[in-house]
């Protein structure tokens, strides 16, 4: 096993003209760490892991890669070290599932090496990390939700990257299917040593399967831990907005939320300030 | 997949076989007699000179667009983009024709004239690209955009055609695109420029495959998209300016070819832009073909022995109907 990267942001500010969107975003992301992202919509993580996979460049401040400034590195190098799970993807008529997970290949071998045939290792690792080996001739649009957003995962690993980015991969997806991806890379993780952070909007998810817990509001950083250390009552009003109670699993002690109701804009004025 | 370029290879014979004999004057018995190297001076005029000439820069025309549709295409994620509605061949036409009415260029000079095409191409294409702005990303407004430029163009050729009329009598077949009257000279314009940028663009396929992903993936997956993009449409800027200047103006091919071509060879563009070379060639080939034979019909039934259609306008028939079907498909199988 090749050693794990860590992903360090330092003092990241990004922003459109007029809308800033993160002001000043310190994390750190240790090597072969399981980090999730929480917060509400529009409050900086999708762009925060945009930064992180080198697709945005920060206005001020910069985000290391093991310890190199990704700004100083070409796309194609940035996309060898993090690979990066997209939240939706547009359909590719006529495209199987193999071509699909081939392109994930381009970052290693170039324009031009993407023209020669070569059986690639790589790929038929990939597709039988997340087993979709058995459809890999089917068109990607003629899968159902669940099974494209496999495939598409299968992409992000042919890269073969030590980081994996994953922005919001379960939305869209039924329970079982949410459980099916997430174990995948928990899996993944552990076999390989990958740096995993993703963005979730299911805060039982993000205090089972991640070891840490990042809540970004209003584009900075407002909590950071252990899912037991941060996940309460006040993080649920904080940076969920919403009033709810706290308990623990009975089988494995994860915390475990019961929402109770959106807090209304002047309960959470009054809470935050 | 071998046996689907086996196939069309042999329809694309089929298809040259009969633009040989189309002709007026000579029964396929003598055409035969003549490839077996017999026949008189004229008969072996006709043939070598006139018809073979005419029937490779047909195939070579038809190659040029259909490769040049598929890299809009895949470049712009546009099922519907294609020379003839990216400002490409209208801007190429009236390149041709203004620099043919100034008197830069004419039958004498077809460089020139290929030149002409190009530069009048590219600035079509990024008329299109200023005007369709932040629209680009969405296929119908840059199609909306496009018929907008289309138009502007369409009437700016018009302009020059009504200010210099006497010498452009031939250019009017740049509007409708025909292979009349096409000699060895074009056909050794055209095969060195359509080898060189269609290599340019196979070399490009597999940057235009992962763009067909759509952005955000290329970018994820290692692309500078931006680049890519740029490149692959300088390709397909000058494969059309070639044949615009070769052929004029072959209503739809560029836009239909790209379709077939993706259903019968995939996704998969290392493949299908042999693949869409081939279509194309055979589609223009058979159009006029088809072209000939009708017009040798009509002549016959309306007694007017020097009616001839211009296949241009048989693409354009056959390329509208086919259209339609394409867009009478659900939205998300046309890309």
């Amino acid at each position: 096993m090749t050693e794990s990267v860590g992903i360090r942001a330092e003092g990241v500010h990004f922003g459109y003209p007029g809308q800033p969107v993160l002001r000043g975003v310190d994390m750190t992301v240790g090597p072969g760490e399981l980090t999730a992202l929480i917060g509400l919509n529009g409050c900086g993580k999708s762009t925060l892991l945009r930064l992180a996979a080198g697709l945005l460049q920060p206005d001020e401040g910069r985000v290391l890669l093991a310890g190199d400034d990704l700004a100083r590195l070409s796309r194609r190098a940035t996309a060898r070290r993090v690979a990066l799970l997209h939240q939706s993807a547009p359909a590719v008529p006529g495209m199987t599932v193999r071509q699909l997970v081939r392109q994930g290949r381009y970052a290693a071998r170039g324009p031009l090496g993407m023209l020669r045939e070569g059986d690639d290792p790589v790929v038929r690792r990939a597709l039988r990390d997340v087993g979709v080996e058995q459809w890999a001739e089917r068109d990607v649009d003629a899968l159902s939700g669940g099974e494209r957003q496999r495939v598409r995962l299968a992409m992000a690993l042919a890269q073969d990257t030590r980081v994996l980015l994953l922005d919001e991969p379960t939305t869209y997806l039924d329970l079982h299917h949410q459980l099916d991806v997430l174990q995948t890379v928990v899996r993944l993780r552990e076999e390989r040593g990958l740096t995993v952070v993703m963005v979730l909007h299911d805060l039982a998810h993000a205090a089972r399967f991640a070891e840490r817990i990042v809540a970004l509001r209003d584009g900075r950083v407002v909590a950071d831990g252990t899912p037991k250390e941060v996940v309460t009552p006040g993080l649920l009003a904080d940076v969920l907005r919403v009033a709810g109670r706290v308990g623990r699993d009975p089988e494995g002690g994860w915390p475990v939320c019961y929402p109770d109701h959106p807090l209304l804009a002047l309960e959470y004025e009054n809470h935050v300030h | 997949m071998s046996r689907r370029f086996a196939v069309l290879a042999a329809l694309t014979v089929v298809c040259a076989g009969v633009e040989l004999v189309a002709g007026r004057g000579m029964s396929p018995a003598v055409v035969w007699d003549v490839l077996g190297g017999g026949g008189d001076t004229t008969e072996r005029h006709i043939l070598f000179q006139l018809r073979l000439p005419r029937l490779l820069v047909a195939l070579g025309a038809g190659a040029c667009l259909g490769v040049a549709g598929l890299v809009l295409q895949s470049a712009l994620r546009n099922p519907l983009a294609g020379p003839e509605v990216t400002g490409v061949t209208p801007g190429a036409v009236l390149g041709a024709v203004a620099a043919t009415g100034l008197g830069l260029a004419g039958w004498e000079s077809p460089l020139a004239v290929v030149v002409a095409a190009c530069v009048g191409g590219c600035a079509g294409a990024a008329l299109l690209w200023l005007l369709a702005g932040r629209g680009r990303s969405d296929p119908a407004q840059t199609a909306v955009h496009g018929v907008l430029v289309s138009a502007v163009l369409g009437g700016l050729t018009a302009m020059v055609l009504l200010v210099a009329p006497g010498e452009l009598g031939s250019v009017v077949q740049w509007l409708v695109g025909t292979t009349e009257g096409r000699v060895w000279q074009h056909w050794h314009l055209l095969w060195p420029w359509a080898l060189a940028w269609g290599a340019a663009a196979w070399l490009l396929a597999g940057p235009l495959t992962l763009l067909r992903c759509g952005d955000d993936i290329a970018l994820a997956a290692g692309l500078s998209a931006a680049r890519a993009r740029a490149l692959a449409l300088l390709c397909a800027v000058a494969l059309t300016a070639g044949a615009v200047a070769a052929v004029g103006a072959l209503g739809f091919v560029g836009l239909l070819v790209p379709h077939l071509a993706l259903a019968v060879f995939g996704a998969d563009l290392r493949v299908t832009l042999p693949g869409a070379a081939l279509v194309g060639a055979a589609v223009v080939c058979g159009a006029d073909a088809a072209a000939q034979l009708s017009s040798r019909l009509l002549a016959a039934a309306l007694d007017s022995g020097r009616l001839t259609l211009p296949v241009g306008a048989l693409t354009a028939c056959l390329g509208a109907a086919l259209l339609l079907l394409v867009v009478r498909r659900a939205p998300s199988r046309t890309f």
